[in-house]
């Protein structure tokens, strides 16, 4: 249990919502051991407070301006209305998911003890990744649940490499996924076990990694606030669900942005040049995945459709896709800071187009 | 992001959500009905934390207490901030309310190439009988370009879709269907011979014959008898027949 430092307890006399001395405090609390090199996350250090009005003035400058541009006639012309259109649809569609992961994050922070996960997985780290990634079964849901709730799991002392593991096999093997991809691939249950065996291997292969190759530095968490005295459980775990919920959704906003914006500036008809050549198809299918934002439950039956492609390319196309997509990155980006985000996201990409080559290789 | 504008967001975000979901059919234009549910519960769930927190940190001004005057110096990242890209999220709660973006239309359905050339012929179960018989567009562009009995010969069908322009004049008689959210859609295009082009967007039953080809075929297209303007349905991205009638 993280402990409260000495300057939380001395009460600062009040100023008048302005800027305190800001030598007096450090810029966030580092929970005991776990963590040396934890820096404040992205928006730590944000502006100082301001004056209630003009705070109030600004935003509503600013919702006005959104409100003015959304009614003028050039919001009218039809590649932004798509764009507006794809941009909503897949945060709406991600939304619940969402809410979903954050409350789970909440309360593993808020509700679940520390001992309880050290007693669950086994203790070395190198066992306790397969454990991980099989234990991805159990979180339905996409992508966008499993990277709260992991950044969670690494505050309450779940090792990274377990919690990245499960991270990746979450949104990729759990029951509807595997059901989803069942029914849109009918006769071919090769294709169910394809994608559960390429998923899971990519997870414990990136787990395994990152235990070689990962470092600390590399994950920025923000600093979190643990049990303070004054709150009840439920307060602490109100915050920390609705403080994780506005983050992400804020990131996931950019990542659906950019999927809308791809969706709109490039054509369709580019998918005809890829089909032929074997090792393109693949690559392309990949690159595909990532661009395409689909959430994990449905990806079957995208890839169902993309009939001119071989099996293993729409295999390449169903593993990566829940593992790297550019909400996927935007989110993590956001949960773990971008030098993680980055060097883990190419370093998934390429594993699970191997894994998915291989697999498919080998099954199909 | 001050907590008193996160509890308005948070409000306004749940209150979009139930707007879209619970009191119209807007959420159809972005995802599935099989996903309305869960979107009832988030927006209601949204309000009620929104509530909690109005309740608990105040508002509209946020209370001042001995947890907000600890946290609001510059630089700490206490409970009572959130990051400044949630501001963000005021784009698509807003865009739920007020301004919401149609569905997608003949801009996204005339960027779609043809699909590629179609598996081999194979039979079909038998059409039922009435005339005009009402039918899917995907059904029939399946039919025309894979039936191997060639059952639609001679039969009058009608079909419900939107128009989309073809660069040469012609138009598409077009729907879009999607398997997750409005990102990943597909088009369902036939086109349409015999009458003049509607303006682009516009829902329109057709009524006529298929017109003759090869198959397999590529392309289904269709000689049309009538064009009728139609509403819009509420649920634009699920490929379904017209109702019976005129």
């Amino acid at each position: 249990m993280e402990s409260v430092s000495a300057d939380d307890l001395a009460e600062p006399p009040p100023p008048r919502a302005q800027d305190g001395p800001p030598a007096a405090r450090p810029a966030g609390r580092l929970p005991r051991g776990r963590f040396p090199a934890l820096r404040d996350g992205a928006g730590g250090a944000g502006a100082s407070a301001g004056t209630g009005p003009r705070t109030g003035l600004l935003a509503g400058c600013a919702a006005a301006a959104v409100l003015l541009v959304a009614g003028s006639p050039w919001a009218a012309h039809p590649a932004v209305q798509a764009w507006r259109t794809v941009t909503v649809a897949v945060t709406v569609q991600a939304l619940p998911f969402l809410l979903l992961g954050t409350a789970l994050s909440g309360a593993i922070n808020a509700f679940v003890p520390e001992r309880w996960f050290t007693r669950a997985l086994p203790r070395r780290p190198v066992l306790a990744v397969p454990v991980a990634g099989a234990a991805g079964m159990v979180l339905p849901g996409c992508e966008c649940a499993s990277v709260p709730v992991a950044g969670s799991l690494i505050r309450r002392g779940v090792a990274p490499a377990a919690a990245l593991t499960f991270l990746l096999s979450a949104p990729a093997v759990n029951p509807v996924v595997l059901t989803a991809t069942a029914v849109a691939f009918p006769g071919s249950p090769e294709m169910v076990a394809a994608r559960l065996l390429a998923s899971l291997m990519a997870a414990v292969v990136m787990g395994w990694l990152w235990l070689r190759l990962g470092r600390e530095e590399w994950i920025r968490l923000p600093a979190r606030r643990g049990h303070r005295p004054g709150h009840g459980r439920w307060e602490e775990f109100r915050l920390g669900f609705q403080h994780d919920f506005l983050h992400a959704g804020g990131f996931l906003v950019v990542g659906a942005a950019a999927a809308a914006t791809v969706n709109v500036a490039v054509p369709r008809s580019v998918l005809e040049a890829f089909a032929g050549s074997p090792w393109l198809s693949v690559l392309f299918l990949a690159a595909l995945a990532v661009v395409l934002a689909v959430c994990s439950e449905a990806d079957a039956f995208v890839a169902a459709s993309l009939t001119g492609f071989s099996p293993t390319a729409r295999l390449v196309f169903m593993v990566v896709g829940p593992m790297v997509d550019l909400k996927l990155i935007a989110l993590q980006t956001g949960t773990f800071g971008r030098a993680f985000a980055v060097r883990f996201s190419a370093a998934t990409a390429v594993v699970a187009v191997v894994a998915g080559v291989v697999t498919g290789w080998w099954l199909l | 992001m001050r907590r008193n504008v996160q509890v308005l967001l948070l409000v306004l975000t749940g209150a979009g959500l139930l707007h879209a979901a619970l009191l119209t059919d807007v959420c159809l234009r972005f995802v599935k009905e099989g996903l309305r549910p869960a979107l009832v519960a988030s927006g209601a769930l949204l309000v009620l934390l929104g509530l909690v927190a109005a309740a608990r940190d105040g508002f509209p001004t946020a209370r001042r207490d001995r947890a907000d005057r600890r946290s609001s110096a510059p630089g700490a990242h206490g409970h009572g901030r959130a990051p400044g890209v949630a501001w963000l999220l005021f784009f698509p709660a807003l865009s739920l309310l007020f301004f919401t973006p149609p569905a997608l239309g003949a801009y996204t359905a005339a960027r779609e190439a043809p699909p590629p050339a179609t598996e081999a012929a194979r039979a079909f179960p038998p059409l039922p009988g009435g005339s005009p018989l009402p039918m899917t567009l995907s059904e029939f562009r399946l039919r025309a370009g894979q039936d191997r009995a060639r059952s639609l010969e001679g039969r009058t069908v009608r079909l419900l879709g939107f128009v989309t322009p073809a660069g040469d004049g012609g138009w598409y008689l077009s729907r879009l269907v999607v398997s997750c959210c409005a990102a990943d859609s597909r088009a369902v295009k036939i086109r349409v011979y015999g009458a003049p082009a509607p303006p682009a967007d516009t829902w329109v039953t057709v009524t006529g014959r298929l017109r003759p080809g090869p198959v397999p075929a590529a392309e289904a297209a269709l000689d049309a008898e009538r064009v009728r303007v139609a509403p819009e349905p509420a649920d634009p991205y699920r490929d379904a027949a017209p109702p019976a009638g005129d």
